[in-house]
C-alpha cells in the first residue's frame, strides 16, 4: 500500500530476470502498465510471454528484478538491502487482487460453474454464500452463460468454458486481468466468443495484459503492443506503430509470419 | 478397381457389367435373407466344459457328508467366532484408519521440496514394503529380546522415562503396529499416485485466485485425486480384512483363529474353516458394495457411469445372472 500514486501506473516491472536452468527466459523486462488500459504481448513461443505474466501473480520467481502491482511490491518485501520473499498469507491476498485465465481453462471439473464463481470470493474474501451467489449468477449474464450455472465444465463447449473462467476470475473484482493465451486450446469457430466478451471487458476500463496470437484482436482493442523476443522487449508501442510499421527485424519478420 | 485416365473425379466406381451367372442371387433374394453371424462352436464348448466343472463342484460341496454342514450351521454364529469376527472387523478398522492417517502424512512428506523428508519417506516405505506383514509382525512381538527396555530422553544423552518392553508389546499391540505400518507405506503410494494424477494447472488457477494451500488441498486437489485413490484404498482394505488372519500365528484371537481354538479341541477342521471362510466372503461382498457407491459419489462432475446403480453395474461383471448391454461390459466396475 505504499507509493501508490494515483495516475502512475498500475504495475511497474523493472529489470526481470529469470532462467530456467542455463537458459535465461526474461532477460531484463521493463514495463509499465496503465490503469484502465489493454496491453496485448506478441512473440514468438518461447520467447518468455508466459513466465512474464506468470511473474506478475508470483505464480514464478525472478532470479533479479522486481513487479509492483498498485505500488506494492510482488511476493518480497525491501528489508535491510535484501529482497525477502512474503509469507505465503501475504502471497495469497497479493494473487487475489490480480485475475488470471489459462490457455486450458482450468476450471475445477468436480465443482459446478457457479460453484467454480463462488469458492474464491467465500474463501478468500470471507463473503456471504448467497451474496456471491447472486454475484455469480450476474457475471455469468455477461459473459452470455445465464442459466448454465448448474453445469459441469464437462458438459460446456470450450468457448463456454473459457467464458465461466472469464467470470470465474472477475468474481474476485481484480485489479488487473492477466489472459494467458486465451484463445489458443480452442476451435476456429469458438475463438470470436471469448474474443467478444474480452472486448466488452477491455470497453468497460478493466486493466488487461493478454498473450495471444490475435493480431486483429490487438489491432482493434489494444492501447499498446509490447513485443517480446528471446527474453527482451524488442519493441511497444500503440497497435498502428508495431503492428502497421514494425521497425525491428524480428518483430517484421514475425508478424510477416503470423499475418 | 476401376482406373481411369479421366481428370474429374468419380465418388463411386463405375457400374460393373452384371454377370450372366445363374447362382447369383438377386437383389430382392439378398435384400430378404437373414444375417447368420458366423458359428463359434469353440465357444460354446468351453462354456459347456465350465458349466460341467461347475455343476461338479456344487454337487460335491452339497453332497459330500464331509463338509459337514450342520456342523458349520451350529458354529457360525457361536460366541466365540462372534467375539473372534468381532476382533476380526475392529483390528481391521484401526489399522486402515491410523495406517492411512500415517500413509497421507509419508505422502506429504514424499511430494514436499525438503530432500530430507522426501528421502525419509522412500526410504520408509522401501523398507516396510520389502518385509513380509508376518515377519515385521514377529519382529514386533519379539521386540523385548532386540530392546529390553526403551527409554524417552536426549537423543544420545539423559533419559527420563524408561519402560520394560516385555510388558509393552501384546500379540494385539504387535499386530496392530505391525499392521498399520504395512498399510501405511501401501496407502502411501496410493495418495502420492492420487494426488499426483491431478493436473497441475488445478493448482496453478486455485492459487492465482489467491486461495491458500490448505483450501486448495482440500477443496481441489484432494476430491480430484479421490477417484483413482478409493479403488486402489478398497482392495487394500478388502486385502487388509483378510491379511489381519496372520495375527493367529501370534495367538491373537482373531476370526480366523477362533475357530482353530474350536477344531483343536473337536477336530471338526473342514467345517470350522468354512466358517471362517464364509464369514470373510460376506465381508469382502459388503466392503465390495461400500466400495461401488463410495466410488459412485467421488465421480461427479458429467463423467461416465454417473448414474449406473450397483444391480445393472453386478450384471455387466457377471452377465449370467441377466442380460448384459455390450455398453454395460465395456465400463467393468469396482465389483470384480
Amino acid at each position: 500500500m505504499t507509493g501508490d500514486v494515483t495516475g502512475g501506473p498500475l504495475v511497474r516491472i523493472r529489470g526481470l530476470r529469470k532462467s530456467f536452468g542455463s537458459q535465461p527466459v526474461l532477460d531484463g523486462v521493463d514495463l509499465d502498465i496503465r490503469r484502465g488500459e489493454v496491453t496485448v504481448l506478441l512473440g514468438p513461443s518461447g520467447s518468455g510471454k508466459s513466465t512474464l505474466l506468470r511473474s506478475i501473480n508470483h505464480l514464478e520467481r525472478p532470479d533479479a528484478g522486481f513487479v509492483e502491482v498498485g505500488g506494492e511490491l510482488v511476493g518480497y518485501r525491501y528489508q535491510g538491502g535484501r529482497l525477502r520473499e512474503l509469507g505465503q498469507r501475504a502471497i495469497t491476498r497479493q494473487r487475489a487482487r490480480v485475475g488470471m485465465v489459462f490457455q486450458q481453462f482450468n476450471l475445477f471439473p468436480h465443482l459446478t460453474v457457479l460453484d467454480n464463481l463462488v469458492e474464491a470470493p467465500v474463501a478468500v474474501h470471507g463473503r456471504p454464500r448467497s451474496g456471491a451467489e447472486a454475484k455469480a449468477r450476474e457475471l455469468l449474464d455477461r459473459v452470455g452463460l445465464g442459466g448454465r450455472e448448474g453445469a459441469f465444465p464437462r458438459q460446456l463447449s470450450g468457448g463456454q468454458q473459457q467464458r465461466v473462467a472469464i467470470a470465474r476470475a472477475l468474481a474476485m473484482e481484480p485489479q488487473l486481468l492477466l489472459f494467458d493465451e486465451p484463445t489458443s486450446a480452442l476451435d476456429p469457430e469458438l475463438v470470436g466468443e471469448v474474443l467478444a466478451v474480452m472486448k466488452d471487458l477491455a470497453e468497460s476500463g478493466m486493466t488487461m495484459l493478454v498473450v495471444t496470437h490475435e493480431i486483429g484482436f490487438a489491432r482493434e482493442v489494444a492501447d499498446t503492443v509490447v513485443f517480446l523476443d528471446g527474453g527482451r522487449i524488442v519493441e511497444s508501442g500503440s497497435p498502428a506503430e508495431v503492428l502497421t510499421r514494425p521497425r525491428h527485424e524480428r518483430s517484421r519478420a514475425f508478424l510477416a509470419a503470423v499475418l | 478397381m476401376s482406373s481411369s485416365d479421366t481428370p474429374t473425379r468419380t465418388l463411386a466406381p463405375p457400374p460393373e457389367p452384371v454377370r450372366d451367372d445363374p447362382e447369383r442371387p438377386s437383389d430382392e433374394q439378398l435384400l430378404a435373407a437373414r444375417p447368420v453371424p458366423l458359428r463359434r462352436p469353440g465357444r460354446w464348448l468351453t462354456a459347456l466344459t465350465l458349466l460341467v466343472l461347475l455343476a461338479m463342484f456344487g454337487h460335491t460341496v452339497l453332497t459330500n457328508p464331509r463338509f459337514q454342514w450342520s456342523v458349520v450351521g451350529d458354529f457360525f454364529l457361536s460366541g466365540s467366532i462372534l467375539r473372534g469376527l468381532a476382533l476380526t472387523l475392529w483390528l481391521t478398522a484401526a489399522v486402515m484408519a491410523s495406517g492411512y492417517l500415517l500413509g497421507i502424512g509419508v505422502a506429504a512428506m514424499r511430494l514436499s521440496r525438503n530432500p530430507v523428508l522426501v528421502s525419509g519417506s522412500f526410504g520408509f516405505v522401501w523398507l516396510l514394503r520389502s518385509v513380509p506383514p508376518l515377519v515385521q509382525l514377529l519382529f514386533w512381538y519379539e521386540l523385548a529380546s532386540l530392546y529390553p527396555q526403551l527409554s524417552l530422553g536426549i537423543p544420545f544423552g539423559r533419559e527420563f522415562v524408561t519402560v520394560r518392553t516385555a510388558h509393552l508389546f501384546s500379540g494385539l499391540l504387535a499386530a496392530y503396529v505391525g499392521l498399520s505400518l504395512d498399510v501405511a507405506a501401501f496407502s502411501s503410494e496410493i495418495v502420492r499416485g492420487g494426488i499426483l494424477s491431478v493436473d497441475p494447472g488445478q493448482t496453478e488457477a486455485a492459487q492465482a485466485l489467491g486461495l491458500g494451500p490448505v483450501r486448495i488441498f482440500r477443496r481441489i486437489v484432494l476430491p480430484q485425486a479421490m477417484p483413482s485413490i478409493v479403488p486402489a484404498s478398497g482392495n487394500l482394505l478388502i486385502g487388509m480384512l483378510k491379511a489381519t488372519s496372520i495375527v493367529s500365528v501370534i495367538a491373537v484371537q482373531d476370526l480366523l483363529y477362533s475357530t482353530q481354538l474350536v477344531y483343536n479341541q473337536n477336530f471338526l477342521i473342514i467345517p470350522l474353516l468354512l466358517v471362517a471362510t464364509l464369514w470373510y466372503v460376506i465381508l469382502t461382498t459388503l466392503l465390495s458394495i461400500g466400495q461401488f457407491f463410495v466410488e459412485r459419489h467421488f465421480t461427479r462432475g458429467g463423467r461416465r457411469r454417473d448414474e449406473q446403480g450397483l444391480w445393472r453395474t453386478l450384471r455387466s461383471n457377471a452377465p449370467l445372472l441377466g442380460r448384459a448391454s455390450a455398453v454395460d461390459r465395456a465400463g467393468l466396475a469396482g465389483l470384480s
